[in-house]
């Protein structure tokens, strides 16, 4: 059970946030101009990583924002956290 | 049986309050303070159970939570009796009953130990070999198997205890009470941190509690009453909490812990009544200290089981601390120091010590100096090779060591006893340590894994961290303690400290008898009964993963998990495959420590509590009107209303045909509504809904389809705008949660540029719906000063009103096709309001329905429910929804999926109408869909997800999915049942007023 | 006429713990994002809304709590207030909503107020919630947004052991049952 420092509320336990997948997957702007293959590769691709992995979180049950997060998912390490619309602080 | 077994020199056990229990059906007597097991040994009864394979006679072996033989079958009350038990942890108390598992019809003589001869044939993985062929035979192999396997009996009726949760933040917490986490706990009190210290048993202290002798010295003192003094003065700190009779179960990550507390387990049966049983702590600590101490090891020779085979320690324990004898002529057999420490102790309570058996060549410490003194006799470079005695051991066999230790030289020498006292080293408890994730590390010098490794804020301290010598004990862990804790000094800075240190170090993981392997029976696992040969054998079988090794062998597979000898099989196998124990590594160490009850996990969300549920403002009327309620996620809705002896289809009918006939009125409260404003809440709607709503004007209702962006239907809703930048939205009673979480998503993080927010109210308001053709006479009743002409109030619009001076919002919307009203009214007037509406229908026989008869009326409409006649896989033009495409918007959520290769096939399932050529017989929803009812395999087009018996049309109606069912119109199929085949036509959804017109009725 | 009827509508004690709804008290939902609307609700409430997370602002009439960065609740402290409550929101919603500065939403049927207080209304909330109370419960006005036993909840320290819980309707018959159930096994 996570400890998850939420960027506008602080720590909390992880039961109050909800998991939303890889994050930097913009939707992109104009998908009529996009192929089958282009379209499907922003709708169905997604990374599954053994180690660092950039995600999307949202404190469901707080303040209702949604964040980023930067985990290592071979030991569960939350290496930081940061806002949507923010570069993430490990490359 | 008149054996006085116990001493009177125990400071821990009350012998002035005797307390009655029963055994196997026989009143005994133990007093306060015992446990179950002390109190047996007391009683001179060793033999408490069968092993689960060769059902061998079992005593007790330990005194501890890594007990694998003495498990019982706690009280015998069908809802509270609990098997698996572990008699070394069950306090005495008056009125406890428990009897032997695993043996009929009794322990003393039982049926199942006919195993024992035929082991030989019952070799490791016995089971897995045997019972594969014929595979047809399973069922009759599978009958016996489970009539045969299992320790205990579960209880079979709700249990009647009450169990507790809790949450708990702190900032150290210290696990286990020994001597090293009674100074943890010290320290960390001492400088202001908010500090929890957990201990399994009644009483703090470890093992140092009970180590009364004068080679440990701290101080100047005895080591235990040095000890005793600190316990004393932890009781003045307010910043301190101590949990005594509480097992940490579980470390997950960030520090999360799960305690188990004992509340009542220990009291009388009449002291126990409507008290919390158990309490489980859910602990977030931002620092941890294991200090959870060491088991000790036994060692692995032949007929290393017998009742009476009692690890060194626990000897000391029940003689020093409970003040009873084991046995009254005890043999001791170790690899080490430990076993010198329980002479001495028997020594002086007066009981005869026959010899101490010591595989090592010799030893110089002073505890083995003061047990020569003492004139008790050593074997040197001996090991035990057979015991006797079926279900007591009575006599043991020694032989000389080689000097390779690999064989046994010279005469066997034979010695009577009644107890052998054990001692193969130690094993510190890690598996809190890797439970958190941390990594271990083998330590050749004293064959023992430690915490190497670790990903939290935690650090292990004492005995679990390889500390075995007092003195290394307390400078190190107060060394690490102060490290961890940032602290300069502490109290404890100039101890002096006094020990016996060990001088000499042997280990042989299966120590070699005058018989080869296969004629011996070294168990490994008490309880499973793997022996050290099955271990073997799995590796000549080849396997060679430690994992492996456990599932074929059952090795550390029991209750007990395998505490007590999981190393000695790890020995052995890196052993006789030539690898290291560092790279054999060990098997996963998973929670819970100990087992944990159901009744603990659960907590109190049980009977009314175990599932949360949700109320409309409407509840108590439905309730009075003795409504049958359906769970529609969280909510609790009005199902039916039965009149007296009505049956559900009864209601439903009736409640259907009042709708339409006259007046229906429906609580829709759980419908979720999101409040919208902002600037850009109209380009908003564009963008989540596929059809367009910058032109809605103000005043105006819209029904939105919203996709998911793989253009599947989430959900749908009648939208309102109440303003220039104001809208309300409604969504689905399920979808409510995840629509607005939906929306919130796309707000935040895809367009962030729009300036719209979203507030959910869908607890804010009442929703009441009257619908059919006197809908119209009822609300001018209700609200007289409203103009409800098509003119004024047309279908798909909305007006604010007042009724009684409260606001609300009306809207003529509807789901059943009729002319029909919804109000939406602050909830805290709800039921007023519906009364109210009851009341002005009274004269057109208004009729309260339920979601089944709502369900029915829009069938007979062919609108969809999404979630029923959608299940993630139908898009808007799957559903014959075409129309509510916007083909001029450039994009919404879902457009680009439409197109895709995959959603523009024609053979994509489509939802149809189908009407049954007897017009009586209704369809099970869910039924398959055939085009040829004989043919195999059948090849199956679709299924029915709607289905009712119409009483307004009176025939059957239902709503299907079917492979390319646009084109089949008037098309015959099939549904086959278990004892028929039903013929149906498909048709158009709309089954009811085509056209329309009772919109306007 | 039309009935007034509160969900719960009752006043529970228990040793060191009394636990009562609060009703009828306004709730006012307010978001907006910049610093004119933080300004403009200063200016119509005479209480600026609070920008620190977890705290909450207020004067003798009114609670401003904070919910998120764009996100605040007002609350009126007595019942007496109900009288203007049409005029409040409907000052706020034309000085806000109507010149785009936010939103301005009435969730005072939404959100039930509970008030507990007691030298253990900590332990209580310990029963269920997974939120560290121990700096919290020592700083008047703090305010958050967590569980209680898997319902949604918000939390304002109004005074020493002395708080408001607000929860959605629908979930308050339930919660306040298991709160009764939990008080009564403290």
């Amino acid at each position: 059970m996570f400890l998850i420092n939420c960027p506008y509320c602080g720590e909390r336990d992880q039961s109050e946030f909800s998991a939303g997948g890889e994050a930097h997957i913009v939707r992109p702007k104009q998908p009529t101009e996009l192929s089958d293959d282009q379209w499907a590769e922003f709708l169905f691709m997604r990374k599954n990583i053994k180690g660092i992995q950039l995600e999307r979180w949202n404190h469901a049950h707080g303040c209702r924002k949604w964040f980023n997060m930067v985990r290592d998912t071979s030991n569960d390490k939350i290496h930081a956290v940061y806002k949507m619309g923010e570069k993430p602080p490990i490359k | 049986m008149n054996k006085n077994l116990r001493t009177t020199n125990s400071n821990f056990i009350d012998q002035t309050s005797r307390i009655s229990f029963k055994f196997d059906g026989k009143t005994l007597y133990g007093f306060k303070g015992d446990t179950l097991a002390s109190a047996l040994l007391a009683n001179d009864i060793h033999l408490v159970g069968r092993s689960f394979k060769y059902h061998r006679p079992r005593g007790i072996m330990t005194c501890g939570s890594e007990e694998p033989n003495a498990i019982v079958q706690l009280g015998n009350d069908l809802s509270m009796t609990e098997p698996n038990t572990r008699a070394t942890e069950i306090e005495l108390y008056e009125g406890l009953e428990a009897t032997s598992q695993n043996c009929w019809p009794s322990v003393n003589f039982d049926i199942g130990a006919i195993n024992n001869f035929l082991s030989p044939f019952l070799p490791a993985a016995f089971y897995y070999k045997t019972f594969m062929w014929p595979a047809s035979f399973w069922k009759k192999y599978e009958y016996f198997i489970r009539k045969s396997a299992g320790l205990g009996k579960s209880p079979t009726k709700p249990d009647k205890d009450i169990y507790d949760h809790r949450y708990l933040h702190c900032d150290v917490l210290i696990v286990g009470g020994g001597i090293s986490g009674i100074i943890a706990a010290k320290i960390a009190a001492q400088n202001n941190l908010n500090t929890v210290l957990l201990d399994d048993k009644n009483n703090l202290g470890g093992t140092t509690i009970f180590q009364d002798n004068e080679c440990f010295k701290i101080n100047n003192s005895y080591s235990n009453e040095w000890l005793k003094k600190e316990i004393e003065s932890l009781n003045s700190f307010k910043n301190l909490t101590i949990k005594k009779r509480t097992t940490l179960a579980a470390y997950h990550s960030y520090n999360y812990l799960l305690a188990r507390e004992n509340l009542t387990d220990h009291l009388s049966l009449d002291e126990k009544k409507n008290k919390i049983r158990q309490r489980l702590w859910k602990i977030r600590a931002k620092k941890v200290i294991i200090a959870s101490g060491a088991m000790e090891r036994p060692l692995i020779f032949n007929n290393n089981d017998r009742p009476g085979i009692i690890l060194s320690t626990s000897i000391k324990k029940y003689i020093d601390y409970y003040g009873v004898k084991c046995g009254q002529k005890i043999s001791l057999f170790t690899n080490n120091d430990t076993a010198y420490e329980t002479a001495i102790s028997l020594n002086k309570s007066g009981v005869s010590v026959n010899s101490v058996i010591d595989i090592r060549d010799k030893s110089n410490s002073a505890i083995v100096k003061e047990a020569e003194k003492l004139g008790i006799k050593i074997y040197w470079k001996h090991t035990v090779v057979n015991t006797s005695g079926y279900k007591r051991i009575n006599s043991i066999e020694l032989m000389k060591l080689s000097d390779d230790g690999t064989a046994v030289v010279e005469n066997k020498t034979k010695e009577e006893c009644d107890c052998l006292g054990i001692s193969g080293g130690w094993t510190p408890r890690v598996h809190l340590f890797t439970q958190s994730g941390g990594k271990l590390k083998f330590i050749d010098k004293d064959n023992i894994f430690l915490p190497d490794k670790s990903v939290s804020e935690q650090i292990s301290i004492g005995s679990c961290n390889g500390d075995f010598e007092l003195d290394d004990v307390i400078k190190n862990s107060i060394k690490s303690i102060k490290n961890f804790l940032n602290i300069n000094s502490s109290d404890y800075e100039n101890l002096k400290i006094n020990c016996s240190k060990e001088t000499d170090k042997k280990n042989i993981w299966l120590l070699p008898s005058n018989k080869p392997l296969g004629k011996t029976k070294p168990f490994l696992d008490f309880q499973n009964d793997s022996t050290a040969k099955d271990v073997k054998l799995a590796l000549r079988e080849g396997f060679k993963s430690i994992e492996h090794v456990k599932r074929y062998t059952t090795t550390g597979m029991g209750t007990d998990q395998g505490k007590l000898s999981n190393m000695h099989a790890l020995g052995i196998i890196a052993e006789t495959a030539e690898v290291k124990m560092s790279e054999l590594g060990t098997t996963t160490f998973r929670p819970p420590y100990t087992p944990l009850t159901f009744g603990a996990i659960v907590g109190r969300n049980v009977g009314e509590f175990f599932d949360i549920t949700r109320r409309t403002p409407i509840h108590e009327w439905h309730v009075e009107q003795k409504a049958e309620f359906e769970n529609v996620g969280q909510w609790k809705r009005a199902w039916y209303y039965p009149k007296s002896k009505e049956t559900m289809y009864e209601a439903v009918q009736r409640e259907s045909k009042a709708a339409r006939d006259s007046a229906g009125i429906l609580d829709a409260s759980t419908l979720g509504k999101i409040d919208i404003q902002g600037s850009d809440a109209s380009e908003f709607l564009n963008r989540v809904y596929t059809n367009a709503w910058s032109k809605l004007e103000i005043g105006k209702c819209r029904y939105g389809l919203m996709l998911n962006e793989d253009g599947m239907v989430y959900d749908d809703g009648v939208t309102t705008r109440l303003g220039e930048n104001h809208y309300i939205m409604t969504t689905t009673t399920g979808g409510a949660a995840n629509v607005l979480s939906k929306l919130e998503d796309y707000l935040q993080t895809e367009w962030p540029e729009l300036d719209v927010y979203l507030t959910s109210v869908t607890d804010n308001y009442a929703t009441v719906s009257i619908c059919g053709p006197n809908s119209k006479k009822i609300l001018s009743k209700v609200i007289p000063d409203l103009d409800l002409s098509d003119k004024e109030f047309p279908h798909m619009s909305f007006k604010n009103a007042l009724i009684n001076n409260i606001k609300c919002r009306v809207m003529r919307i509807s789901f059943t096709g009729e002319h029909s009203y919804e109000i939406n009214i602050q909830s805290n007037y709800g039921k007023s309001l519906w009364e109210k509406c009851i009341e002005a229908g009274n004269e057109f026989n208004i009729t309260p329905y339920g979601t089944e008869a709502m369900h029915l009326l829009r069938a007979e409409k062919g609108f969809i429910i999404a979630g029923q006649d959608t299940d993630g896989t139908m898009t808007p033009v799957d559903l014959q929804m075409d129309w509510i495409i916007s083909k001029k918007k450039y994009d919404f959520i879902g457009k680009r999926s439409l197109y895709r290769s995959d959603t523009i096939r024609e053979d994509r399932k489509q939802l149809v109408g189908l009407l049954t050529d007897d017009p009586k017989e209704v369809l099970e929803e869910g039924a398959q869909i055939v085009a040829e009812a004989k043919k195999k395999p059948v090849e199956m087009l679709g299924h029915v997800t709607s289905s009712y018996f119409s009483p307004n049309l009176n025939k059957s109606i239902a709503l299907a999915v079917v492979v390319n069912g646009k084109k089949l119109k008037g098309q015959k199929m099939f549904v086959p049942m278990e004892n028929k085949t039903i013929n149906v036509t498909i048709t158009d959804t709309v089954f009811l007023d085509k056209e329309n017109k009772r919109l306007n009725a | 006429m039309l009935n007034y009827n509160s969900p719960i509508n009752d006043t529970k004690k228990y040793p060191e713990i009394e636990i009562s709804e609060v009703e009828p008290i306004i709730k006012l939902n307010l978001r907006g994002k910049n610093r004119d609307f933080i300004t403009k609700v200063g200016k119509v409430l005479s209480i600026i809304p609070p920008t620190d997370p977890n705290t909450s602002s207020g004067n003798d009439n009114l609670s401003i709590l904070w919910l998120g960065p764009d996100e605040w609740m007002v609350y009126a402290n007595d019942k007496n207030a109900l009288n203007d409550r049409g005029i409040l929101e409907d000052k706020l919603f034309n000085e806000i909503s109507k010149v785009k500065l936010g939103s301005v939403t009435n969730v005072t049927d939404h959100l039930v107020m509970i008030n507990i207080r007691g030298n253990k209304v900590f332990e209580l909330l310990s029963t269920g919630c997974p939120f560290n109370f121990n700096d919290f419960m020592n700083s008047k006005g703090a305010t958050t947004q967590t569980l209680l036993n898997h319902v949604d909840i918000i939390i304002h320290n109004k005074n020493v052991n002395d708080l408001n819980l607000f929860v959605r309707r629908s979930f308050s018959n339930h919660l306040w049952s298991w709160i009764n159930d939990s008080a009564s096994r403290l």
